[in-house]
């Protein structure tokens, strides 16, 4: 595997697309969690700042939570990253190039699922060293409340990149691809935000709790282990929130990501190239 | 030892059948040419035997084995197009070929002499020639010195010169003792290089075998006759005739393409006392198997 993914990086290390997206992506974790920062500074000075207290996302209490949850929200970049990528094989006809010069069908696309779960692990340690830069600026004492979250952004972030790579196997173009994907983010959240409304109408109303149903999609599941981060208003509106069954979504999460890596297995190994 | 063999091997598309069942085999040391038009099914049956493309009935073998990953590493291989990566220059597609291959970095530049684009080896491929970039694949194929070359149409979208430095190039491989695989619609190119040719036609394999004998650049003409030692004679005098074989009893002549005249033959025999009993053309020219191919 490591002869297969020095294969890869000979591939990349000289893309721009990658090092365009790749700056982007460590630029945009840093700046956003900035912005949330000073937002929620600013939002201390004003007369709401009464209902925020003391609280600050970046203790160390709050700050590997917050961190994960904002480094989420920029995913989209390395799974775009991910779509051009295995497209481009596509486009260049490389793929066909990569399986006559000697790799076996098996290895052409395990070595994409493991570049995709490298990019996860990427993601994780750039999280983790802003984390400690925000957390240790913020003058709190260091703690490990709230770790986990750690491992739900990276299982966020590969079932990203999976996703990735299930599209654009089973589209092979860029463009089409890149575009399809973001419309099917788009459109399964906006089911899972109306099926999060009824979730908490059948609980309030009809007394029948079947958890947050938004979170029962693919990408939604990998979304929904990442809770909006604690503070002080989310508390006072948790009644809007559906409820959260944990250990379910975790199991979804998993396996939609099997899922994906199944499939898009499948596709490589069983059709013509 | 057979380099390639393919055993019954078809393919469809749906209800299109690319491939009907063929079978042949490539010899060590040989230059085989798979000939026919567009669309008769070279590059499918190329794609299969490297494993891009899936069969649907039959099988082949590499080096007298069942086909394995390893097999593919030992064959240069260019396939349809030039297949590289865009923004990388000459020399970082190469250096993903040898990667995948297994082999080392150490002869890329001497590759890149071979194929006349050392100049250019910094460029990014999307920047070359159609010509520059068929050139790139021909050289990547040699990478690494293979034993055995697969070479789809290797002379599409060069020039004169380069379609000639490309067939000299084969031909030096060849004195290398390495097995050349190639298809091409080009009869002259089959001619001019190849030792042994398949034949394609619509899926159909129509002839295998040495060029010699597939191609028959003479006419030939077989006689027969009870006084076959006086027919022997007098056949001699025949104007036109570049030579004669005798085979089975029967006496084969050869004439300059085209030239053979049956009616001319029976009377000159006639009028010399000797009656045929047997008189039949034996085997169509180069250039109307050709146009037998081409034209339905």
């Amino acid at each position: 595997m490591q002869q297969l993914l020095k294969v890869e990086w000979l591939k990349i290390k000289h893309y721009n697309a990658f090092k365009i997206l790749g700056i982007f992506f460590i630029v945009g974790i840093f700046l956003s969690n900035y912005i949330t920062l000073r937002i929620v500074g600013s939002v201390k000075d004003t007369q709401a700042g009464i209902m925020v207290g003391s609280y600050s996302p970046y203790n160390f209490d709050y700050v590997w939570h917050t961190t994960s949850w904002v480094t989420g929200c920029l995913l989209i970049l390395p799974a775009m990253l991910m779509i051009i990528l295995v497209t481009n094989e596509f486009t260049y006809k490389t793929n066909r190039q990569n399986i006559i010069d000697g790799w076996s069908r098996r290895q052409f696309i395990d070595v994409k699922i493991t570049l995709a779960a490298v990019f996860a692990l990427v993601t994780l340690l750039i999280a983790v060293i802003t984390a400690l830069i925000f957390g240790f600026a913020s003058g709190s004492d260091f703690s490990f409340n709230k770790i986990e979250f750690l491992f739900y952004l990276l299982l966020k972030a590969f079932t990203y990149n999976m996703a990735a790579i299930l599209f654009s196997v089973l589209i092979r173009r860029t463009g089409f691809a890149i575009g399809v994907f973001f419309i099917y983010l788009g459109a399964e959240n906006l089911i899972g935000q109306l099926l999060d409304l009824w979730s908490v109408k059948l609980r309030e109303v009809d007394k029948i709790d079947l958890g947050s149903m938004g979170s029962y999609f693919p990408m939604n599941a990998a979304d929904g282990l990442m809770l909006f981060p604690e503070n002080p208003v989310k508390s006072m509106t948790s009644k809007a929130f559906a409820t959260e069954y944990h250990w379910l979504t975790l199991a979804l999460a998993l396996a939609y990501v099997a899922l994906f890596i199944w499939w898009s297995r499948r596709k490589i190994i069983k059709s013509d190239l | 030892m057979a380099i390639l063999s393919v055993e019954n091997l078809s393919k469809n598309y749906g209800h299109i059948k690319a491939l009907k069942g063929i079978s042949f085999s490539v010899p060590k040391g040989s230059v085989f040419g798979i000939l026919g038009p567009n669309g008769s099914g070279k590059t499918t049956m190329l794609g299969i035997v490297m494993s891009i493309l899936k069969p649907s009935g039959g099988g082949y073998k590499l080096f007298d084995e069942e086909p394995r990953d390893e097999h593919r590493k030992m064959i240069g291989t260019l396939l349809e197009t030039p297949n590289f990566y865009h923004y990388l220059s000459a020399v970082q597609n190469l250096k993903i070929t040898a990667a995948i291959k297994g082999h080392g970095e150490e002869d890329i530049e001497q590759v890149l002499h071979t194929v006349d684009l050392y100049k250019r080896k910094d460029s990014p491929f999307s920047s070359y020639s159609l010509g520059m970039k068929q050139r790139l694949a021909i050289g990547a194929a040699l990478l690494g010195g293979p034993d055995v070359l697969v070479f789809d149409e290797p002379t599409n979208g060069l020039d004169p010169v380069g379609i000639a430095e490309i067939r000299s190039l084969i031909k030096q491989l060849a004195q290398q003792g390495k097995t050349i695989i190639m298809a091409s619609h080009l009869l002259d190119e089959v001619e001019k290089v190849c030792t042994h040719v398949a034949i394609l036609k619509q899926g159909d394999l129509v002839a295998s075998g040495n060029v010699d004998e597939i191609f028959v650049n003479d006419d030939m003409v077989e006689l027969g006759a009870a006084n076959s030692a006086k027919l022997k004679e007098l056949i001699n005098a025949l104007p036109g005739l570049s030579r004669t074989k005798e085979e089975e009893g029967k006496l084969i002549l050869y004439f300059p393409p085209g030239t053979a005249n049956l009616e001319s033959i029976n009377q000159h025999c006639f009028n010399n006392g000797v009656v045929l009993n047997h008189i039949q053309v034996k085997r169509k020219s180069l250039e109307s198997k050709f146009f037998e191919l081409t034209n339905s």
